[in-house]
């Protein structure tokens, strides 16, 4: 197997007495989509505040390309290449879909110093993502599904080397949850690694190599998806049997 | 977790030991193990923390449960008090039925009234406009009970039991008000403590903070809470007020100027605990009567003793745990706006420069008969000095607008700026003097700003606010900046392009037209920075910090940056305001003269550059319209009112004037086809949100349901979703 770009090495996240996440190891490997799946409240997107370093962990590691970096500013690690989305929109509303893209991309100037144009990056994952015929238009005004597009044109714009995507497909219509994985696909292949957390079964198992199971905070599952599906303990605690068989 | 605390240690004692230096510097003639100093020292202190810690506690009380935080709670105490007064010594009630009547019957009803018609509109309202509201609230309330009770009698509202001595504490009397305060402190404490931990309702105001929709599916009623809430307030806070009132006078800025010390006390209790309320409300009374029974300030810092509170808040501020990026708090407002152009912001600077240039020289017809019109050397002076403040307006664009980090300081930094510009060069009449100001002003905008920098946006405003005070209070009144003998005009007139400007009647036309044109230059420059990097990363920041924070932006250099391009830009409109006060008195720059301006500002819209000058015409208005009914008694604070009420309004009206007038002008003009398109947009957004009433109530009887319209309705109705649910908890066990 080859060394994963990104781990986190038993994380535990404690609120007061609520034990959010507990001893959570995951690994993300480069070209590679990662799964990271459980029910509401399994402390999924609290894993992925403390890998971009908005909630500090309890105790437990986060390792970034062989590096430590449990004590680093959010900025310095999206400088590093860590990019991310958000379960809950976090766009910038006020700026139109074009200048959400533009800030990071703007962004990435002050560290990337491969001379490349803002501007063409930004009509570049316009492009991409489809959101050419809306760029004008203030992102608070867009229907959600659109506005999450920008978020992920946004984390794009960046080129990062890990990108986390938290429930990409919510909002999305199925069309769109199919363009949404095909393009995730093509960065994939030229060497992106993703760490998806989703909810919607036929995508996960669609585009996952590679899937964590969290239920209550603890990792109880972990290999492919054909693994995961045969699972006993994954069946008996949270996907049931029906369910995987009409995902798979 | 170690180095954190050991941070915290080097700063307790760093704090501690410049508080020993004040304290050892400033040491008065009084012997502090004298037992008649200790024990004055400590009944006044524990007699007056006792009154702070009320309207402390009722702060915290309705800011935790309601999230808005009350600027008007000391403004509603004083208001009562002044409803006391009225009752008890006009109308000659006894003591304890006016107060009565006063506390149970016209606080809760003042509180019931201010829950319907403007709190529960803030709710989900953005920080900038709950601040902006409850300022707006405060300076409304003061000006009406000015209006009601003019400053020009002296009223008092005598101790209670005053002919009686009071009870031998040791060598000291403690009259019998300051033991009832006590008592009464006491049985406040206890009883909102009883409240909120053991009534049902004050349970589920606490539960109503955590999480409205949660608390109402547990059958607590969220319309009767918040009208508790705001009760509960307006009680404390009136209660509060008749007590302090015997000890400060009933003078409507003292009683107002309360909200610092209530504002002290809520930081220090972390605007949640209310124990801890109690406590800072004691500390702060404690300090005061320190401060007054040892310390002898020299005269250099005369008024030092009223900072007190003010010192104590920025001490607070740097012991609160750092605000967390949180997410899944955004707001997505249905604004919709584009950039203006650069050749449209061109055409706005000569607009500016045309309108007022054309009422400068007389050609605008319609004022000619009024004083206003006929632009008497009055009239010019005033529109100097609203231009003037349209410059501090200005200002606060970007720090407002853009990045939302709400300062009431910029004020105060002009103030600032006009005192030194005397020093800099204005004095001689030197321009480059304008220069060395904002290279002053810039840092000191950020000086400012820094001990709230991580925490979050409310505590700017409350450490601003203070800031602002304490600049009254010690900074422009220190001799070396401001010569106390001096009363004539301490600037010579700028000669530029072989103008004379200056403040001088001779000289104010080309005053104004150098005022206007600055603010232009500025209004360009301003639309111009909107379209670059800058502006849209600190708007990112305001919108969303924790996404900026994903994207690598470092929020704190961000935000310093905004704040000296801010205190910069205060600083030119402070040697503007030196030019034009001419004279400088050393109470030239009260807080409460900085609030009016933001507010105005706000009112028009505070993200656009073209907002300031609505602001301009906005404060001129006001005297035009006093002058147009004759100047009668009940405008005469319509200074204070107007802005007020306007930022009141907000409360309906979030996004300010100008973005209501512009959107519905954009789409008239021919070249903004995009304005329609977008208003279109958004109909359809609103329509698609809308849908359920609509077409459920067709149920598809009067025309069949296309296959389009049930996935729509589908998606309205979350059915995608809950099939999803059901996939992920198969017979519903979490």
């Amino acid at each position: 197997m080859t060394e994963p770009i990104l781990s986190t090495q038993d994380i535990v996240v404690r609120f007061g007495v609520l034990q959010a996440v507990s001893h959570a190891s995951i690994d993300v490997v480069e070209g590679r989509v990662t799964g990271l799946i459980g029910p509401n409240g399994a402390g999924k997107t609290t894993c992925f505040n403390v890998i971009t370093g908005l909630q500090e962990p309890t105790s437990g590691k986060v390792f970034f390309n062989g590096k430590d970096i449990t004590n680093k500013n959010p900025y310095k690690r999206a400088r590093m290449g860590i990019a991310r989305t958000f379960q809950k929109l976090e766009v910038f509303g006020s700026l139109s879909a074009r200048e959400n893209i533009l800030v990071a991309a703007e962004q990435r100037k002050t560290w990337d110093r491969s001379g490349f144009d803002p501007n063409a990056v930004c009509n570049e994952m316009l492009e991409k993502v489809g959101l050419s015929d809306v760029s004008e238009f203030m992102v608070g005004t867009l229907p959600t599904g659109t506005a999450r597009l920008v978020e992920l044109a946004r984390a794009l714009a960046l080129n990062p080397r890990v990108l986390l995507l938290d429930e990409p497909s919510s909002g999305l219509n199925e069309d769109e949850t199919e363009e949404m994985a095909s393009l995730l696909r093509k960065f994939v292949d030229e060497g992106l690694a993703v760490l998806l957390v989703e909810h919607d079964m036929s995508f996960v198992m669609g585009t996952c190599e590679y899937i964590h199971v969290l239920d209550f905070g603890t990792i109880i599952a972990t290999g492919t998806p054909a693994e995961i599906q045969a699972n006993p303990v994954v069946q008996s605690a949270y996907l049931g049997t029906e369910t995987v068989e009409e995902a798979s | 977790m170690r180095g954190k605390l050991n941070g915290r240690l080097v700063a307790a004692i760093v704090v501690a030991l410049i508080l020993a230096f004040i304290v050892n510097k400033n040491w008065g003639a009084a012997s502090f193990f004298d037992s008649k100093n200790l024990s004055t020292f400590l009944v006044v202190g524990i007699a007056l923390g006792g009154i702070y810690a009320i309207t402390a506690g009722g702060l915290v009380v309705t800011y935790a449960t309601t999230g808005i935080f009350n600027f008007a709670h000391a403004a509603i105490g004083c208001f009562l008090a002044f409803v006391y007064w009225q009752l008890s010594h006009q109308y000659h009630l006894p003591l304890l039925l006016a107060m009565a009547i006063t506390l149970l019957v016209v606080a809760p009803a003042l509180g019931i009234l201010l829950d319907r018609v403007i709190m529960r509109r803030l709710r989900d309202a953005s920080l900038v406009v709950q601040l902006m509201v409850t300022v707006g609230l405060m300076l409304t309330i003061m000006g009406l009970t000015l209006t009601i009770w003019s400053p020009k009698t002296s009223r008092t509202i005598p101790h209670f039991f005053e002919s009686s001595k009071g009870v031998q504490i040791g060598s000291v009397v403690a009259t019998w008000h300051r033991i009832i305060t006590v008592v009464v402190a006491l049985l406040v404490a206890v009883a909102l403590r009883w409240l909120l931990y053991r009534t049902r309702l004050g349970i589920s105001m606490r539960a109503v903070v955590d999480s409205r929709s949660l608390a109402g599916l547990v059958g607590a009623k969220p319309s009767v809470i918040s009208g508790a809430s705001w009760s509960l307030g307006c009680m404390t806070a009136g209660l509060a007020g008749i007590l302090i009132a015997p000890e400060t006078g009933l003078v409507v800025e003292n009683l107002a100027l309360i909200i610092i010390v209530a504002a002290a006390a809520a930081a220090i209790a972390q605007l949640k605990s209310i124990p801890m309320a109690f406590v800072g409300g004691l500390i702060i009374g404690l300090a005061t009567a320190f401060s007054a029974v040892f310390l002898q300030f020299g005269k250099d810092y005369s008024y030092a003793s009223e900072a007190i509170p003010c010192v104590i808040l920025f001490i607070a501020l740097l012991f609160l745990p750092q605000a967390r990026l949180s997410t899944g708090k955004i707001r997505l407002t249905k604004r919709t706006e584009r950039l203006t152009k650069p050749w449209e912001a061109l055409l706005g600077a000569f607009a500016i420069v045309a309108i007022v240039g054309a009422w400068a020289n007389g050609w605008i017809p319609w004022f000619t008969g009024t004083t206003f019109g006929e632009r008497s050397a009055i009239w010019l002076g005033r529109g100097a000095g609203f231009l003037v403040f349209g410059l501090v307006m200005i200002s606060l664009i970007p720090l407002i607008g853009w990045a939302g980090q709400v300062s009431f300081a910029n004020f105060a930094i002009a103030g600032i700026g006009a005192l030194l510009f005397v020093h800099f060069g204005g004095g001689d009449g030197n321009p480059m003097g304008i220069v060395w100001v904002m290279l002053v002003c810039a840092p000191l905008g950020l000086l400012i700003a820094l001990p709230a920098l991580r925490l979050k946006g409310l505590y700017l405003a409350l450490a601003t606010m203070a800031f602002a005070e304490f600049t009254d209070k010690v900074i422009a009144r220190h001799p070396s900046l401001l010569d106390p003998s001096n009363s004539g005009v301490l600037y010579k007139p700028l000669k530029i392009l072989g103008f004379s400007i200056s403040s001088a009647a001779n000289d104010r036309k080309a005053f104004v037209m150098f005022l206007v044109i600055t603010f232009a230059l500025l209004f360009l420059m301003l639309e111009l920075l909107r379209r670059t990097r800058w502006a849209r990363r600190w708007i990112a920041m305001s919108d969303s910090p924790a996404a900026s924070a994903t994207i690598g932006v470092n929020l704190t250099t961000s935000k310093m940056a905004v704040f000296m391009l801010s205190g910069a830009m205060a600083g030119f409109a402070g040697c503007m305001l030196g030019l034009q006060n001419g004279a400088l008195r050393v109470d030239s720059f009260p807080m409460f003269a900085g609030l009016p301006i933001v507010l105005l500002l706000a009112v028009q819209g505070v993200r656009y550059p073209i907002a300031a000058f609505m602001g301009v015409l906005g404060l001129a208005s006001f005297p035009a319209i006093s002058e147009v009914f004759g100047n009668p008694s009940w405008l005469t604070q319509l200074a204070l009112i107007g802005p007020g009420i306007a930022a009141v309004a907000m409360a309906y009206r979030p996004e300010g004037a100008v973005f209501y007038t512009g959107r519905d002008v954009a789409g008239l003009l021919p070249w903004r086809q995009d304005a329609r398109d977008e208003k279109k947009l958004l109909e359809a957004k609103e329509r698609e949100q809308n849908i359920g009433k609509d077409e459920i109530n067709d149920l598809g009887l009067t025309r069949p349901f296309t296959e389009d319209k049930v996935a729509q309705l589908d998606r309205v109705l979350a059915i995608t979703d809950l099939v999803d649910e059901k996939k992920m908890v198969p017979g519903g066990a979490r």
